[in-house]
C-alpha cells in the first residue's frame, strides 16, 4: 500500500506477516520489548500496573517476529518495569530494585546483575534499554528522580549522572541520546529541557520551537542517534537534529493527548523526515509537509511501533506490517507515468513476454538515452526492496533482460542480489521469522545473521545459507556445528555415549571445530564424562589439556600433554601435579611416563639437586643414584671425610645396581682418595684429585720411585701401563741413567720402540740409538729409521726379505747421501722377484 | 677432479631468504627497546650471529656495547639491558643474578631477555622463582635455521644431541618441526617423507601438526624439494665415530669447524696473526677440493698453484691496454686465490695432514720433520685399526692398540672413541664366550680409562652405556629392572606414543648383521681407487660405506622402505613414509630430484660428501639439514663428565 499525501511522499506500507499468536490479554496490557533487526518480541502480562492480585504469578513470553512462541515462563522473580533486548538477543528484565536479569531468547536465564545501592534503596522509576556502537546500554530513573547508567551491559560500568537542580518531580519525559561515542541523557521538566552528560546537567532550548509550550509530552531520537523529535502539550512536533543545534521541520497535529509512542521513521541518508506517532486509537505519519498521513486503520488500536534502520515496524495482535520511506530506486520504478530507465525496462520486460513489439520500443528508447546500464542497474537496486518474491522475480527478470542487451555489465552485482535475496526470502518465512530488509541485512551483515539463526537453533537452514553462499568452513559450517554441538551437550536427557556420537557423527575431522571447546561447554554444564568422551576427538593433544587441568583430571593431562610434544605444556601439566598430589604420588605418577619424568629430572639437575636424588630413590634407580653421589663427591663436597662418604654411598648404590665394575671403581676411588690424603700429609704438594695415573707419575717425577711401585702394586697397575708410564716421565726428567737402569731391570713388556721414541721426542739420539739395538726384529727397521740410520734399516728389511719393510725404508731415501742404499734395496727386491 | 655435477642436476633452493628473516626479526626485536642499550650476547650464539649480522647492523639499532653472557658480574653502564640467549636455566640465573644485584644498589634498568630460538616455561619459571619475572620482558628471535652453506642449513643446536639422546628430553623436537614448517612454507610443501628413529617420528608429527593447523597457508604451492629424509643420530653412531679422511671432515676434526668457519692458527698462516677463512662454496678452490679424499688434495693443489703461476705469467706478454684489464679484473681474484691456496698447502704441509693425529694438533708448530714420520706411522695404524673394527677381524689386536692408546696417554676423547666403536661393532652376533672375552676387554679398558683420567669418567661410561654406545657388559645384566621395565613400557602398544630416549637402552647395536645385509664393507678386489671413487665408501678410503647414507640411498631407489624391514628390524628403529598424494602430481620433475636429509643429531662432513657424491652419482641434489655439524670428538664430548 502506498501512503501519500499532498507533498508528503512518505513511503509505504507491506504486511510482514498476520500474527497468530493468540494472545490472552491486550498488548497495552503487557511490558512489551521487540529487538529491531526483525528481532524476537517479549510480552510479560503486568500484572503490577493494576495495583490489583500481585499474588498472580504473571507469564512471560517470547516470540519471533512472526509470532511464533519461542518461550513461554511463569515470572518468579520481583516486579519489573522495563523490558528490552541487547544487541545480541538477549532480554534484560529492569527489575524495580535495580536488578537485572537477562534471559536468552528461549527463555533460558542467564545472569543477572544490579544496578547499584542507590537505585536498590530509590527503586526503579522508569528505564530505558539504549544501543550504542559498543553494545546495549541500560538507563535508569530512579524513584530520586536520579539517572544512573551503564553504557554497555557485556562490560559493567555503571555510571550516575549529575543532578539536575531543584527537580521534583519525575520528567516528563526522557530518552538516551549518543553523541561523541559518549551517552547522555535528555529530560524535559515542565517547558524545560536539561541535557545530562557524565559531569554536569546544563539546561537547552530548541532551536525555532514554537511559543505556548508548557510541558513536553513525548520525545523520539532516531535509530542512528542523529534526529530528534519531541512532543509537546500544544500538539506540537519539533523535529531537528540531536544536537539540538538545528530544527529541521516543525508540525502541529493538534491533538492533546500524549502519545503512547513515537518514532522516527527514515532510512539512512535520506533527506526526507517523518515521525510516526501512535496514541491508543490512532497512527498519525508526520513530517516536513503540512499535512500529515492519518492511517485509515482499524486496527491501528493496540499496535506497537518498533523503530528499525530504514523505518517503522508496527505489529497488532493480528498483524505485523513495515513502514518505510521508498527508496530511490524503487519509486523512480513504480511512480505513475515514470519515465525513468529502470521504469522503462521492466515495461519492455512485460512487453516482451506479451511478445509485444513494444517491447523493442521501450528498450530503444532507453538505449538512445544511453541509459541501458542505469536501468539494469535500478531494477537490481528495487528488486533488493521489495518484500515480495514475485516482484522481486519480476524486477530481476526485467535486469537480466536488460543485460542481454549491455556488452560488458560485470555479472556480480546480479548474482549477488539473487543470492541475497534467497537469502532474505528464506529466513523471512513465516517459520524462521526474521523480516529483514536489504538495507538491514547489509548493515547486519551476514555473519551476525548466521549468528542469530545458530540462536534461534536453526542450524540446519544457517547451514544451508553457508553452503549455499559458500562460505569458508571455517568461517561457516564448521562454526555453526560447533553450535550444534554445543547446543546438542546441553540435552541433558541423552545419555553420554549418545551424544558423544550423534556429535562425532555431525562433526567428523570438520576442520575449525574445536572439540575442546564443546567439551568446555559440556564441563560447564556439569556432565565431565561427556567432556572427557568429547576431548577424545580432539585431534590437537595440546587442547585437550587445560580442560583436563580444569576438571582435575591431572593424569590423563599429563598423558595428553606427552602426546602433544609440546614439552612446556608438559611442563605445565608437572607443576599443576606436582601441587596437586602429595610428593609419592606425584613420583609415581612420574614413574609411568618417562618423558615427563626426564623433563622433570632435566629441570632437577639444575634447580632441585634434591628433588632429583628423591626421585631416584623412590625409582629404585640405584645405578643413577650412583652416579649422583659419584657427582656430588666432587661437585658439592669439600672435605675429603664428605667425599669419601659420598664414594661410599655410591658404592653402595652401585653393588644394589649390581653394577660391580662401577662399585669397584669407586671404592678404588676412595682407597685412592685417602692415600692421596697421606702423600699429601707425608711429602707435601698436590695430590688430591689427580688420577691414579697422575698420581703415580707425580710420585715417579718427585724421586719416590718406591712408593710409585707400591702403588702400582696396590692397585694392580698392569706391567704395561706401569711401563709406559715410567717411561714417560723418566724421559721427562731426562733422567737417562735412571732410565736405562730401568730398561735393564727386567725384559719390557712394550718392547723397546717406544724407549727409542720417546729418546727421539726428547732429541736425545745418543740415548735412541741405545735402545735401537734392543728393539725386537719385527719393529728393528722402524726403530732404524726413528733414529736416522737408513743403510742399517735397509740392511735389516733385507735381511728379512719383508716387502712393506724394504718400500718404508726406500721412502726414507732421500737425497745423494742413501742413493747407495736406494740402490742395494732395488737391487734385493729385483732378486726377490726373480727367485 | 672436483666432479662436476651433471648437466641435468636440479637447481637448489636460495637459501639466504632465511637469513634476510632471521636478521629483519632481530632488528625488530632491538627495536623493540628504543634508545641505546647494551647487548649481552651468549658464546654459543655469537658465531651464528655473525653470520646473520655485524656489529655494524647492531649499532644501527643502538646497540651501544657487547658482552659476553658469563659467569662475571656486568660492568655495563647502560640504562638498558638486552640478552640475547639460548633457552637455558644456567642462563635465567645469570640474569637473575645482574638484576637482583641492581636492585640491591637501588638502580632500575630495563631489561629485556630475547630467547633463541624459542623460550621454554622452565626458563620462565626460573625467572619467577628468583623474583625478577616482572622486571625483564621476554621475546623468541625464532632463528632457527643458519645456512652455512649452498646446501647446508644447521640448526646450530648442538646440545640436541645430549638432550634427546641422553637426558630423553624433548623439548627441541618441538623446534625441529617449527623450522621444517618454515621451511615448507617457504619452499612449498614436500610431497615424498621418509624418516627414520623415534625422534624422526616425532618430529615428523608435530610438523604435520602445525601444517594442519595452518592449512590454507601452503595449499597450492609447488613443490621445490620433492623429498624429505628426518634420520635419527642414534641409528648410526659407527659413521660419526669414524675418523674423517675427506678433506672438509679432516679439517673439522683437526681444526674444528666452527659454524661454516675455521680458525687457523699461526702454525698454519706461518705468520704471527691467525686467520679466520670462511668454508662454503664460494671458495672455489675450496669447493673444489672439499668433497676429496686428503690424499689426492696435496697433488691438486700443487697443480692449481703451477696453473696460477702460469696466468700470472701471462702478464709478460701483453700490451698495455690488455694489462689494464688483466689487473682490474683478474689480478685481484688471484692474489686472493692465491693467498688462499698458500694457505691451504700449508695446511697440508705444515700438518702433514696424512699425518698428524688429530689428538696432537694442538702442537703443529713445535712438531719437527722426524715426530712427522713418526705420527704419520701412527694415524694410518689408528686407520687401520678402524678399519679392523669395522670389518670385524683381529679383535684383539685392535682391543691392544686401544688400550696402548690409553696407557700412552695421547687423548681420553680418542680414546673414548675408538672404545665406543669396538663396543658397537661387535655388539651383536657374536658368540657368547667371544662376547664375554670382548666385555672383558673393554672393562679392561674402561678401568685403564678411568685410573689414567679420573674417576668422574665412571660418569661418563654410565652415560655412554645410557646413550647406548658403550656397553661394557653382558647385555642381560646392563638394564636394571626400572630399565627394563621403561624399555618394556616403550614397547607396549599402548604406550606406543610415549616415545622415550630410554628406549636406547634395550637397544642392540647389530651393526654386524646390518653392514651383512646393506654390503657397507666393500669388497675389495685390488687397489680402491681414491681419485675416481666407485661408491660412497670413498670418505672412509673405500673401506666402508657409512651407514646412513647407504639407507638413505636404498630408501630413495625404492621410493619406499619395501625390503627393508629386516635391516629396520636390526636397526631397532621405527620406519616412516609418507606420501602427500595431494602434492605429488604438482612436483616437478626437477624439484623430485631435491632432497633434503634432516640429521637429528647431527651429521658429519664424511656424511655430506658421501650424499654429495651419490647425488653426482644419481642426479640427485642433497640439502643437508642438522641440528649441528658434528664429528666424532663432539659426540665424545658431549657425553664427557668434567670436573667443573
Amino acid at each position: 500500500m502506498r501512503l501519500t499525501s499532498a507533498r508528503l511522499c512518505v513511503g509505504r506500507k507491506y504486511e510482514l506477516y498476520s500474527m497468530d499468536w493468540d494472545l490472552q490479554e491486550e498488548l497495552r496490557d503487557c511490558l512489551v520489548a521487540a529487538a529491531s533487526y526483525g528481532g524476537p518480541i517479549a510480552l510479560l502480562r503486568n500484572p503490577w500496573k493494576k495495583e490489583k492480585a500481585a499474588s498472580i504469578r504473571p507469564v512471560l513470553e517470547i516470540y519471533s517476529a512472526s509470532g511464533m512462541p519461542l518461550a513461554s515462563m511463569l515470572w518468579k522473580s520481583g516486579p519489573v518495569v522495563s523490558l528490552g533486548w541487547s544487541a545480541e538477543e538477549e532480554l534484560l528484565c529492569v527489575q524495580e530494585d535495580g536488578v537485572v536479569l537477562v534471559y536468552g531468547l528461549h527463555g533460558d536465564f542467564r545472569r543477572h546483575f544490579s544496578m547499584g545501592n542507590e537505585v536498590l534503596q530509590n527503586r526503579v522509576l522508569d528505564a530505558r534499554i539504549f544501543h550504542t556502537e559498543f553494545g546495549s546500554g541500560v538507563a535508569i530513573l530512579t524513584g530520586a528522580h536520579r539517572f544512573t547508567l551503564s553504557a554497555n551491559v557485556g562490560d559493567l560500568k555503571l555510571r550516575r549522572m549529575p543532578e539536575v537542580p531543584g527537580l521534583q518531580s519525575a520528567p516528563s519525559c526522557w530518552t538516551t541520546l549518543c553523541q561523541d561515542r559518549v551517552a547522555h541523557v535528555l529530560l524535559a521538566v515542565g517547558p524545560d529541557l536539561y541535557l545530562l552528560d557524565h559531569a554536569a546537567c546544563s539546561a537547552v532550548t530548541l532551536p525555532g520551537l514554537a511559543p505556548g509550550v508548557s510541558s513536553f509530552l513525548q520525545m523520539a531520537v532516531s535509530f542512528t542517534y542523529r534526529h530528534l523529535a519531541l512532543f509537546t502539550d500544544t500538539g506540537y512536533i519539533w523535529m531537528g537534529t540531536a544536537s539540538l543545534k538545528e530544527k529541521l521541520c516543525e508540525f502541529n497535529c493538534n491533538i492533546r493527548a500524549p502519545p503512547k509512542q513515537m518514532v522516527w521513521c527514515s532510512r539512512p541518508r535520506s533527506k526526507e523526515r517523518a515521525v510516526v506517532v501512535a496514541w491508543e486509537r490512532r497512527l498519525m505519519v508526520v513530517g516536513d509537509a503540512p499535512e500529515s498521513i492519518q492511517y485509515p486503520w482499524r486496527a491501528a488500536k493496540d499496535s506497537y511501533l518498533v523503530p528499525e534502520l530504514d523505518g517503522v515496524r508496527i505489529f497488532s495482535r493480528s498483524t505485523h506490517e513495515f513502514l518505510h520511506e521508498v527508496p530511490v530506486a524503487s519509486e523512480e520504478i513504480f511512480k505513475i507515468a515514470s519515465m525513468a530507465p529502470g521504469a522503462l525496462l521492466l515495461e519492455a520486460q512485460k512487453e516482451y513476454e506479451k511478445e509485444s513489439q513494444k517491447a523493442d520500443e521501450y528498450l530503444r528508447e532507453i538505449q538512445e538515452l544511453g541509459q541501458l546500464t542505469q536501468a539494469v542497474q535500478q531494477c537490481i537496486e528495487a528488486a533488493g526492496h521489495e518484500h515480495w518474491p514475485d516482484m522481486q522475480k519480476s524486477l530481476l527478470r526485467a535486469a537480466s533482460f536488460g543485460k542481454c542487451f549491455l556488452d560488458r555489465f560485470p555479472p556480480d552485482s546480479f548474482v549477488r542480489m539473487c543470492q541475497d535475496l534467497r537469502v532474505l526470502n528464506a529466513v523471512r518465512d513465516y517459520h524462521i521469522g526474521i523480516p529483514l530488509t536489504y538495507s538491514q541485512y547489509k548493515q547486519l551483515t551476514i555473519q551476525v545473521l548466521l549468528d542469530r539463526l545458530v540462536l534461534r537453533r536453526l542450524y540446519p537452514l544457517a547451514i544451508q545459507i553457508c553452503e549455499y553462499l559458500r562460505l569458508p568452513e571455517v568461517q561457516g559450517v564448521s562454526r555453526i556445528l560447533a553450535h550444534w554441538a554445543c547446543y546438542k551437550v546441553q540435552q541433558k536427557d541423552v545419555s553420554d555415549e549418545d551424544v558423544a556420537r550423534a556429535i562425532n557423527q555431525k562433526l567428523g575431522d570438520t576442520p575449525g571445530v574445536s572439540y575442546s571447546d564443546i567439551a568446555a561447554r559440556a564441563y560447564g554444564c556439569g556432565r565431565t564424562e561427556l567432556a572427557i568422551k568429547l576431548l577424545e576427538y580432539e585431534p590437537r593433544s595440546g587442547e585437550q589439556v587445560p580442560l583436563l587441568l580444569k576438571m582435575k583430571r591431572s593424569k590423563l593431562a599429563l598423558s595428553k600433554a606427552i602426546e602433544s610434544g609440546d614439552t612446556d605444556l608438559v611442563f605445565t601439566v608437572l607443576l599443576h601435579l606436582k601441587n596437586e598430589l602429595n610428593r609419592g604420588d606425584f613420583f609415581m605418577t612420574l614413574r609411568n611416563q618417562p618423558m615427563a619424568l626426564s623433563l622433570y629430572r632435566q629441570f632437577c639437575k639444575h634447580q632441585e639437586l634434591e628433588t632429583l636424588k628423591d626421585l631416584y630413590n623412590q625409582d629404585d634407580n640405584h645405578q643413577e643414584l650412583g652416579s649422583f653421589h659419584i657427582r656430588a663427591s666432587y661437585a658439592a663436597e669439600e672435605r675429603i671425610e664428605g667425599r669419601v662418604a659420598a664414594l661410599q654411598t655410591a658404592a653402595d648404590a652401585f653393588y644394589k645396581a649390581k653394577n660391580e665394575f662401577a662399585a669397584k671403581a669407586t671404592e678404588d676411588q676412595m682407597r685412592l682418595l685417602r692415600l692421596q690424603r697421606r702423600l699429601e700429609d707425608e711429602l707435601g704438594g698436590q695430590f688430591l684429585d689427580l688420577s691414579l695415573h697422575d698420581t703415580v707419575t707425580t710420585l715417579i717425577l718427585g724421586g719416590q720411585n718406591k712408593r710409585a711401585e707400591q702403588l702400582a702394586r696396590d692397585f694392580r697397575i698392569p706391567d704395561k701401563r706401569l711401563w709406559w708410564l715410567k717411561l714417560t716421565a723418566l724421559a721427562h726428567l731426562e733422567d737417562w741413567e735412571e732410565l736405562e737402569k730401568f730398561s735393564k731391570s727386567k725384559k719390557s713388556p712394550i718392547g723397546y720402540l717406544p724407549f727409542v721414541e720417546i729418546c727421539m721426542k726428547q732429541h736425545n739420539k745418543y740415548e735412541a740409538k741405545k735402545y735401537a739395538s734392543r728393539v725386537g726384529p719385527e719393529q728393528k727397521v722402524k726403530a732404524l729409521l726413528l733414529v736416522g740410520d737408513v743403510a742399517q734399516a735397509a740392511d735389516v728389511a733385507i735381511e728379512h726379505r719383508n716387502e712393506a719393510e724394504m718400500s718404508l725404508v726406500l721412502s726414507h731415501c732421500t737425497g745423494a747421501t742413501d742413493g747407495a742404499t736406494a740402490d742395494k734395496i732395488q737391487r734385493a727386491r729385483a732378486q726377490a722377484q726373480k727367485k | 677432479m672436483a666432479f662436476p655435477h651433471r648437466p641435468d642436476a636440479p637447481e637448489l633452493p636460495d637459501f639466504s631468504m632465511l637469513k634476510r628473516l632471521a636478521r629483519d626479526q632481530l632488528i625488530y626485536l632491538l627495536e623493540q627497546l628504543p634508545g641505546k642499550k647494551d647487548l649481552f650476547i651468549e658464546a654459543d650464539l655469537m658465531s651464528p650471529l655473525d653470520r646473520i649480522a655485524n656489529v655494524s647492523i647492531l649499532k644501527q639499532h643502538e646497540v651501544d656495547k657487547l658482552y659476553k653472557v658469563e659467569n662475571k658480574p656486568a660492568l655495563s653502564s647502560s640504562e638498558q639491558l638486552c640478552f640475547l640467549v639460548r633457552p637455558r636455566i644456567k642462563n635465567m640465573r645469570y640474569i637473575a643474578s645482574l638484576v637482583n644485584a641492581d636492585k640491591l644498589a637501588g638502580r632500575t634498568r630495563k631489561y629485556k631477555v630475547i630467547f633463541s630460538p624459542q623460550k621454554f616455561y622452565a626458563c620462565e619459571m626460573v625467572l619467577e622463582e628468583e623474583g625478577i619475572y616482572g622486571d625483564v620482558s621476554c621475546d623468541e628471535w625464532a632463528f632457527s635455521l643458519l645456512p652455512l652453506d649452498v646446501d647446508l642449513l644447521s640448526m646450530e643446536l648442538p646440545e640436541f644431541f645430549r638432550d634427546y639422546f641422553l637426558e630423553g628430553d624433548q623439548r627441541w623436537i618441538n623446534t625441529v618441526a617449527q623450522a621444517l614448517h618454515l621451511l615448507s612454507t617457504l619452499y612449498g610443501p614436500f610431497p615424498y617423507c621418509y624418516g627414520i628413529g623415534r625422534c624422526a617420528k616425532m618430529s615428523h608429527e608435530l610438523w604435520r601438526n602445525l601444517e594442519e593447523e595452518e592449512d590454507g597457508e601452503t595449499k597450492g604451492r609447488r613443490p621445490e624439494i620433492g623429498h624429505i629424509f628426518l634420520l635419527d643420530r642414534d641409528m648410526d653412531f659407527v659413521t660419526a665415530l669414524c675418523s674423517q679422511v675427506v678433506y672438509e671432515g679432516l679439517v673439522d676434526d683437526t681444526f674444528r669447524i666452527k659454524c661454516g668457519s675455521v680458525d687457523f692458527g699461526p702454525e698454519v698462516t706461518s705468520s704471527d696473526k691467525s686467520l679466520k677463512v670462511l668454508l662454503n662454496a664460494e671458495d672455489k678452490v675450496f669447493n673444489e677440493i672439499r668433497n676429496e679424499h686428503f690424499s689426492n688434495v696435496f697433488g691438486f693443489l700443487s697443480q692449481k698453484a703451477r696453473n696460477l703461476q702460469a696466468q700470472y705469467d701471462r702478464r709478460r706478454g701483453m700490451d698495455i691496454k690488455q694489462m689494464k684489464n688483466f689487473v682490474s679484473q683478474e689480478l685481484k681474484g688471484l692474489k686472493q686465490e692465491h693467498r688462499l691456496l698458500s694457505l691451504r698447502r700449508f695446511q697440508l704441509e705444515g700438518r702433514d695432514y696424512v699425518s698428524s693425529p688429530s689428538i696432537l694438533s694442538a702442537d703443529i708448530g713445535a712438531c719437527e720433520s722426524i715426530m712427522k714420520k713418526k705420527t704419520k706411522q701412527d694415524f694410518q695404524e689408528l686407520i687401520k685399526t678402524e678399519h679392523a673394527l669395522l670389518e670385524g677381524f683381529n679383535i684383539r689386536e685392535s682391543t691392544n692398540y686401544i688400550e696402548e692408546h690409553i696407557d700412552r696417554q695421547v687423548s681420553p676423547i680418542e680414546s673414548l672413541r675408538l672404545m665406543c666403536l669396538l663396543s658397537i661393532t661387535e655388539n651383536g652376533l657374536i658368540p657368547k664366550d667371544y662376547r664375554s672375552l670382548k666385555t672383558q676387554y673393554l672393562q679392561r679398558a674402561s678401568l685403564h680409562f678411568l685410573q689414567s683420567y679420573g674417576p668422574e669418567h665412571l660418569l661418563t661410561f654410565s652415560n655412554l652405556r645410557r646413550a647406548g654406545l658403550l656397553t661394557e657388559q653382558a647385555p642381560g645384566d646392563t638394564l636394571t629392572a626400572v630399565e627394563s621395565k621403561v624399555s618394556k613400557l616403550v614397547t607396549d602398544k599402548a604406550a606406543g606414543k610415549i616415545t622415550d630416549a630410554f628406549s636406547s637402552l634395550a637397544k642392540r647395536s647389530n651393526f654386524r648383521a646390518i653392514s651383512k645385509k646393506l654390503n657397507l664393507i666393500p669388497r675389495v678386489d685390488g687397489e680402491y681407487d681414491l681419485k675416481v671413487p666407485r661408491d660412497m665408501a670413498y670418505v672412509f678410503s673405500g673401506a666402508y660405506v657409512p651407514l646412513s647414507c647407504r639407507i638413505i640411498e636404498q630408501v630413495l631407489e625404492r621410493r619406499s622402505w619395501q625390503g627393508l624391514d629386516e635391516v629396520v628390524r636390526l636397526l631397532n628403529c621405527s620406519e616412516l613414509a609418507f606420501t602427500d598424494m595431494t602434492k605429488e602430481d604438482k612436483a616437478s620433475s626437477e624439484s623430485l630430484r631435491l632432497i633434503l636429509v634432516v640429521f637429528l643429531g647431527g651429521c658429519t662432513f664424511s656424511e655430506i660428501s658421501a650424499l654429495r657424491f651419490l647425488g653426482r652419482e644419481k642426479g640427485y641434489r642433497f640439502i643437508f639439514l642438522t641440528t649441528a655439524v658434528t664429528n666424532s670428538a663432539r659426540l665424545m664430548e658431549a657425553m664427557s663428565e668434567v670436573k667443573a
